[in-house]
């Protein structure tokens, strides 16, 4: 025997847990002697499974612990409560469905939503030092607002690190557009410049090779995703990539790490990491200590999160420095994000490596799924007080037998939470088959629901609870307060009059009226969004990007050629591509403008609206010193009669010779900005557009393509037709109305079926009173206002109340997601309180039917 | 009155607690009818049948000395009631009979 083979500790325990203590020596000393003896046989590992087996296998009833008082009255009670729950469930089969089947959606919406809340929550906080690492921001006044900023001048990283010894590790993250090439595999790609800090601060684990590479400025590490799309399944580390930064500006990398796939809950992440110092390389007006230049980020680890005001005084310097060189975003303050928090506070921000893609989701979200479980409750309570009827002598069998109220209560409470438990596993299943799946495809956030998470077993019981108490707590109350005497008597009034049940089936009623509400106006915004002019003519043009001035001569010379296109232009941006951001001066102020450099031509091929003045002339060289603006600016910088105005933009004066009237850079979602327009130099055009004969669009695409492939085989094309220009925004407008009408359905059912419960209970409590009234002869009309009435004049309520309130719940929500909604008007209104009515008549109706052709015979039968 | 049940696996274990004796605990049980009939079996399985049979009045039980193999625990021993001799008569007599009453062209298989 060998000492050391102790018996393993937690099945032991487990087996000390169960067995009864009479039994215990015994079975356990059999158990021991066959575990020594197996591990002399067949060693420690063995033994120890064939031991843990055993104590499976042994966990039987004969082993058991006999409960104290199997005979406790406490334990038929509960027998007994089960079965009658259990019974009283199978005997309204119509009820307990609406119950249970209400429930059951309304936990499966609340389960996406805390899917959602999770997504959200955990978004770029899997990274191990999410706490100690802080984005650089900066604040300065623009527009008469403060506002802050995610970029940082260039030599403030170094600067950082150079003068405090609290900073742990700086990372300079720079973004570049390059074309990358592997073999006959060549793609425009982002490439994110990075110190070495970067695969530190943030965590990023590698699949393949170091990440101490980073070092190296001629490593290249990948993404997973990257990784497959050059090289396949295989390991590519070793492997040379060749970057073109621009014209005759290229650089050989060698691959040295692949990273593992990202974690679905992340923002910030990378397709290609190289060294910070290949700037110098790619970029030759690149220069470290240049103020008036920007990085995209810049990111320090602080061990200890005081240290950040003592930093943040102390960077007073930094400000003179900058301020005295760049005056259009000067600095006012710095201010540090984390990590952790950064997606969150990322709508306040400019211009940061981080955004918040999810911001309607946090408000929209939690209050639907808070309607829905509010509607399915009510639905519970409602049908739970007026079926109580029916168990009256139950309760007063109870009462005689000895329970008092605290026991009835619980009864009804704890038969309530088993229906939840019940909803609650299948509404789970529903998330997890049906709603998640169906809500990741229409909002692409890829959530997921792990079901071996502590949080989401926390947050199953909480619902349970709450749902199980909030629905029941007052049914139980209610059935438990008769008297004995009154039950048995039979003169407990029920139902009918009870003002609660009234109240619950109008909020019902209102909170459907609001989704329905909701579903119109979404649908009524999708049709508009899709109508809205975009302030050009977005139909019928194409555009390509285009290396360089040289290259759109070729091209341009070829595509002229084709006699679908009408017209063709070359810029440095485009609309709904690349725009760059400066600043105009006026004597009294300065704003911050969106601005596009771009030909004559530009105006006639996109289709912009020129309202006053001219456009610029056709010649190379004219029109330097000349602008045309949009009308946003005329009227923000309240410049009167605009023509012939001066603005100062990097200390050169520009004269405005024309205004366009406004249009859309980006999509709806972003709010117009003033904006001008300047001649480019056209050595610099980076995107050919043109105007091609309606019908002919995608005919023209294929030759562009055709003439683009013979032209720079060596170069992937990039364009499109400037209809997609906007990309998902339609797709995410269409979602919201999808989203929208679904919840909306699934209200109107909710609320409807719990309306038929409700209604057909009370319809079947009133069989004798309506077989009387038939018998002394109450025709179809009388009988049908007798049930109608009870409803009219609380729907009636309901919606008037309801109406106006949709109203404006609805016209804040759309208001928060964009910018310009549609115009709300009352049709939206009008038509979720016709669909309700009608919703409400055809309940009515089917129970009306039913009574009617009821033999009153059948109604009076007493056994 | 119909005959006492018991079940196959409960007679096998009535059984061997008779073969051993004096020595019947659930442990050499176990090994006794692995030996003997080549089947499997686990400890768990004839503790139940064990506990069964001593309900029943077919066994009856008490505990041994402590021993160090098993732990310093002691073992419950079992053995054989008369009643539990009845039992097992009675179950054999039946198959006895029986198979007696088998006619032999029953087993008179062709061959081919």
């Amino acid at each position: 025997m060998n000492k050391k083979s102790t018996i393993p500790k937690v099945p032991h325990a487990f087996f000390k847990w169960y067995c009864r203590q009479e039994r215990y020596e015994e079975l356990h000393g059999d158990l021991e002697e066959l575990y020594f003896e197996r591990v002399s046989q067949m060693g420690l590992t063995k033994a120890k499974l064939h031991y843990l087996l055993d104590v499976i296998r042994c966990c039987q009833p004969y082993a058991w612990k006999k409960p104290k008082n199997q005979t406790n009255s406490n334990v038929m009670m509960f027998k007994n409560y089960s079965k009658t729950s259990f019974r009283s469930l199978m005997k309204n089969p119509l009820s307990s469905f609406i119950n249970i089947f209400g429930l059951s959606v309304a936990i499966g919406i609340c389960l996406v939503v805390y899917a959602f809340i999770e997504y959200d929550y955990s978004i770029d906080r899997f990274h191990e030092n999410k706490d100690e690492v802080y984005l650089v921001t900066f604040f300065a006044d623009m527009d008469g607002t403060h506002q802050q900023y995610g970029r940082t001048p260039v030599p403030l990283g170094e600067m950082l690190r150079e003068d405090f010894t609290h900073i742990e590790k700086v990372c300079r993250v720079q973004n570049r557009n390059v074309v990358l090439k592997y073999h006959d595999r060549v793609f425009h790609e982002q490439v994110r410049y990075a110190d070495p800090e970067f695969l530190e601060m943030l965590t990023f684990p590698l699949k393949w090779g170091a990440a101490s590479s980073l070092a190296d400025p001629n490593s290249i590490i990948l993404s997973e995703e990257m990784s497959i799309k050059y090289f396949g399944g295989e390991n590519p580390v070793g492997r040379d990539m060749l970057m073109i930064f621009g014209e005759n500006r290229s650089k050989a990398f060698k691959v040295t790490g692949v990273a593992k796939a990202f974690p679905k809950a992340h923002i910030i992440d990378f397709g290609f990491l190289i060294n910070f110092e290949n700037l110098l390389v790619s970029d030759p007006d690149y220069n470290p200590n240049d103020w008036s230049a920007f990085v995209d980020a810049t990111m320090i680890q602080v061990d200890n999160p005081h240290d950040l005001s003592h930093i943040e005084q102390n960077m007073e310097k930094y400000k003179v420095l900058q301020n005295e060189v760049e005056d259009d975003w000067a600095i006012s303050s710095f201010a540090f994000e984390q990590l952790a928090n950064l997606h969150l506070r990322s709508g306040n921000i400019r211009n940061d490596i981080s955004y918040d893609a999810s911001s309607q989701g946090r408000t929209a979200l939690p209050v639907i799924a808070l309607f829905m479980l509010a509607l399915a409750c009510f639905n519970y309570i409602n049908i739970a007080i007026v079926s109580a009827a029916k168990r009256l002598k139950e309760i007063g069998v109870r009462k005689v037998m000895g329970a008092n109220r605290g026991r009835v209560i619980a009864q009804f409470l704890g038969e309530n939470i088993f229906i939840t438990f019940a909803a609650l596993m299948i509404g789970l299943t529903l998330a997890v088959t049906i709603f998640l799946p169906w809500f990741i495809e229409i909002s692409q956030w890829e959530m997921e629901l792990k079901l071996v998470d502590r949080n989401l077993w926390v947050f199953l019981v909480s619902l349970l609870l709450f749902t199980g108490i909030a629905s029941g707590i007052y049914p139980a109350f209610y059935i438990s307060k008769f008297g004995v005497v009154k039950i048995f008597k039979g003169s407990v009034q029920f139902g009918k009059k009870n003002p609660l049940t009234k109240l619950f089936l109008g909020i019902q009623l209102m909170l459907a009226c609001i989704l329905i509400t909701g579903a119109v106006m979404f649908t009524q915004n999708t049709a508009y969004q899709n109508a809205r002019s975009w302030g050009y003519n977005q139909r019928g043009a194409l555009y390509v990007s285009v290396p360089d001035g040289a290259a759109f001569e070729q091209l341009n010379a070829a595509m002229l050629q084709n006699p679908n296109v009408l017209a063709t232009s070359g810029s440095i941006h485009h609309l709904g591509k690349d725009i760059t951001s400066t600043v105009a001066h006026r004597p009294d102020r300065q704003y911050e403008v969106d601005q596009l450099s771009v030909d004559a031509n530009y105006f006639e091929v996109m289709g912009l609206q020129l309202t006053a003045g001219r456009i610029f002339n056709d010649h190379h060289k004219s029109d330097r010193q000349a602008v045309v603006v949009n009308e946003l600016l005329v009227k923000n910088l309240a410049l009167g009669d605009p023509i012939g105005q001066l603005l100062e933009i990097d200390s050169t004066k520009y004269e405005i010779i024309g205004v366009v009237s406004d249009f859309h850079i980006y999509n709806f979602y972003y709010e117009l900005l003033p904006t001008i327009f300047k001649v480019a130099d056209n050595n610099n055009y980076r995107y050919m557009s043109m105007r091609v004969r309606s019908g002919s669009e995608k005919e023209t695409y294929e030759a562009m393509q055709v003439q683009w492939a013979r032209l720079f085989p060596e170069l992937p094309f990039q364009g499109g037709h400037q209809e997609d220009v906007w990309g998902i925004f339609f797709e995410e407008v269409g979602t919201q109305e999808t989203f929208m009408r679904t919840v909306a359905i699934i209200a109107v059912l909710l609320a409807g079926l719990g309306l038929y419960g409700l209604v057909t209970l009370n319809v079947t409590g009133r069989v004798r009173e309506f077989s009387i009234r038939k018998v002394l002869g109450a025709g179809l009309k009388n009988i049908a206002a007798n049930i109608t009435k009870q409803y009219v004049i609380l729907s009636a309520a309901a919606l008037i109340a309801g109406a106006p309130a949709s109203y404006i719940l609805i016209k804040s929500l759309i208001g928060l997601l964009y910018p310009d909604p549609v115009p709300m008007g009352y049709t939206s209104v009008a038509i979720a309180v016709l669909i309700l009515v009608l919703v409400l008549l055809a309940v009515i109706s089917t129970q009306v039917r039913k009574v009617s052709k009821s033999n009153p015979v059948a109604g009076l039968k007493v056994e | 009155m119909g005959r006492i049940y018991l079940g196959e696996f409960e007679e096998l274990v009535l059984l061997v607690v008779g073969v051993l004796y004096e020595n019947a605990y659930a442990v050499a049980i176990t090994k006794e009818i692995t030996k003997q009939s080549g089947r499997p079996v686990n400890v768990g399985a004839v503790h139940k049948s064990l506990y069964r049979l001593e309900k029943k009045g077919m066994l009856k039980s008490q505990l041994g000395d402590p021993e160090s193999k098993r732990g310093g625990k002691r073992k419950r021993l079992f053995t054989i009631t008369p009643f539990g001799k009845k039992a097992l008569d009675e179950s054999m007599e039946l198959r006895v009979n029986l198979r007696k009453q088998i006619p032999a062209p029953a087993f008179n298989w062709q061959i081919g």
